[in-house]
């Protein structure tokens, strides 16, 4: 049987691109006689290989077809590649503006007016002044002001440390090239000079805090970590927010009452296995897969689907005749591994070129939105998608094709 | 000759009206998106800001919305390479009673050019008919331009016209270019 599998497929193979080389397999097989021992045939390569070639021999038939459909699935690979680029470095700044702008600290107060992340600046500031609470016993913590400076370099954001010596600036290396300042030097603050110093990757200046509150208002939050006695509870949130009377969230998502104090983000893990951070960052990409954009793509990933399903359907109802033939000898389930490897190679090909053009056009159109990280991050997700179209664009064709009797796809 | 040609690709066009159903949907649905998003460009640019970065995601919303397009107009070139695999034998036949190959290209593009048009004009259309109840109905929170609609409609019609004829143009030369005896012997 496995020899006849072997045959059969190099003998339609062969016949199908050229009658010479049929003829020239055959003197072959009668020169050489086969190997008794041996049930199994004596081409090179093992199964796929076989197979491979097959679906190669097919994709030569109608090349046109396998440009186009490969050009169709490959534009809205692109497309889908292009959004998911984008969302995925939203992500990648939601999740480091988040851990920039707390830190590891459990508790975080936002104000009523809530807080937005400010894409000039580059990081998360606050819309209105700090709650007004005071720090139950046993709680360590600290108003942090957060807000804008507008300097003369574009906006940029003010965070006050406790920690941060007075008539110092923490920024980092790259926040100081864009001010046009060194590590060491002097910089115009409001109406003050500090010191430059640089270190760390934050996209936020770190000033004393009386200094902040003098440049950029009373705009910030509230940071806080629980007593040692409560250190692993997975409730610290509703413990402060109780404390404190303010509503509390493990969700990054929901957003404080306009009308109330405030709201507490708990930030520990709680009972979940993702962090706060990544939660921030997940809701922060789904502003874009949720936009006209992503919607948009979606869309054109089904058009692009359409594409290979009606393209498989189309060298299908051309080699009924061909299959015919074959399930006459005994192979039925056999010709879905055909178009299985037919339709991965269209997939992978597609997939290959889509990903580069989405590189492509993302490095021209977009510039400053998004990382090579977040691209080969994007590029992988749709990888994800491809087996399960692949599967599906396959089997679609092939199952109607099953269904018929051999007599039937033979006569006509 | 050519006009012969093109009379040709009509009648034969309409003939197989129904195949090109598929492709014209498909061309329709990006032609929508197209339309829509040039439509109510307003209202897009608001989104957009609020993601910040709002020129730059302008316009990768219009380079998505045109990509998806040419997704759709690529069906009708996969649908054209079927139709020349149908009527293989009757480029063979006209081969081999000595009609030119450029005319038999022109009679095979009508095809695919036809579909895009409709396609695009259909589509088009119904999104400039959604974006006019919406805005009337005051269901999205922008207004929807006219003019940016018409824009729309212009750029998807002129898009797919072109793209399927430039998507199609190789698959139908090569066909057209085939030694006569080999179309007819064909199966």
């Amino acid at each position: 049987m496995a020899k006849h599998l072997g045959l059969t497929i190099k003998d339609v193979t062969a016949s199908e691109i050229d009658s010479r080389a049929e003829s020239s397999t055959q003197a072959e097989a009668a020169a050489t006689p086969p190997d008794p021992r041996s049930a199994l045939p004596t081409s090179p390569g093992g199964t796929f290989g076989r197979l491979m070639r097959f679906a190669i021999a097919n994709i030569r038939r109608r090349p046109e077809r396998f440009v186009l459909s490969v050009l169709g699935i490959a534009l809205a690979i692109a497309a889908v590649t292009v959004v998911r680029t984008i969302s995925t470095s939203f992500a990648i700044t939601g999740g480091d503006s988040v851990t920039n702008a707390i830190g590891s600290h459990a508790i975080w107060v936002v104000p009523a007016q809530g807080v937005t992340y400010n894409a000039a600046a580059g990081a998360l500031v606050s819309e209105g002044p700090a709650s007004d609470i005071t720090l139950p016993t046993g709680w360590t913590g600290t108003e942090m002001i957060a807000g804008l400076w507008h300097s003369s370099h574009g906006e940029v954001a003010v965070y006050g440390v406790a920690e941060t010596p007075a008539g110092e600036a923490v920024m980092s290396a790259r926040l100081a090239q864009r001010l046009g300042v060194s590590d060491g030097g002097p910089l115009r603050l409001g109406g003050h000079t500090v010191t430059v110093a640089v270190s760390g990757g934050s996209t936020a200046i770190a000033i004393s805090p009386d200094l902040a509150r003098d440049i950029v208002g009373d705009a910030g939050w509230w940071v806080a970590d629980e007593p040692a006695a409560d250190q692993g509870r997975n409730d610290l949130g509703k413990l402060f927010g109780t404390a404190v009377g303010l509503p509390s969230t493990q969700n990054p998502a929901q957003t404080p009452d306009k009308n109330g104090n405030g709201l507490v983000y708990d930030t520990t893990t709680g009972s979940g296995a993702v962090s706060f951070a990544q939660k921030y960052a997940s809701a922060f990409s789904g502003q874009v897969t949720d936009s006209t954009l992503g919607l948009i793509s979606i869309i054109g990933l089904v058009l692009g689907f359409v594409i290979a399903v009606s393209s498989f359907l189309a060298s299908v109802q051309e080699r009924r005749r061909e299959f015919g033939i074959m399930s006459s000898v005994g192979l039925a389930d056999e010709v879905l591994y055909f178009f299985l490897v037919e339709s991965g190679v269209v997939f992978v090909a597609a997939w290959l070129i889509g990903v580069l053009a989405a590189g492509i056009a993302i490095w021209a159109v977009l510039p400053h939105l998004a990382t090579p990280v977040a691209w080969a991050q994007a590029s992988a997700t749709v990888a994800a998608f491809l087996p399960a179209m692949a599967i599906v664009g396959a089997i679609v064709p092939v199952h109607r094709l099953l269904q018929q009797r051999p007599v039937a796809l033979l006569t006509d | 000759m050519l006009k012969y040609g093109l009379m040709y690709g009509l009648l034969s066009a309409r003939r197989r009206a129904r195949e090109m159903l598929l492709p014209a949907i498909t061309i329709a649905t990006g032609a929508f998106l197209v339309v829509i998003v040039f439509g109510m460009q307003a209202g897009i640019k608001q989104q957009a800001a609020s993601l910040g970065h709002a020129g730059e995601i302008g316009h990768a919303i219009v380079l998505i919305s045109v990509t998806v397009l040419l997704v759709g107009v690529v069906e009708a070139a996969v649908a054209t390479t079927r139709t020349i695999a149908h009527r293989t034998r009757e480029l063979g036949v006209l081969g081999a009673t000595g009609v030119r190959s450029r005319p038999v290209l022109v009679a095979l593009l009508v095809e695919p050019v036809v579909t895009a048009f409709f396609g695009a004009l259909g589509g088009a259309v119904l999104a400039a008919v959604v974006g006019a109840v919406l805005g009337a109905a005051n269901a999205v929170s922008s207004s929807v331009s006219a003019s940016g609609t018409v824009t729309g409609l212009v750029i998807a019609v002129a898009v797919s016209v072109v793209a399927a004829a430039i998507t199609s143009v190789v698959p139908i030369w090569r066909a057209v270019n085939r030694p006569p005896i080999k179309s007819l012997s064909a199966s």
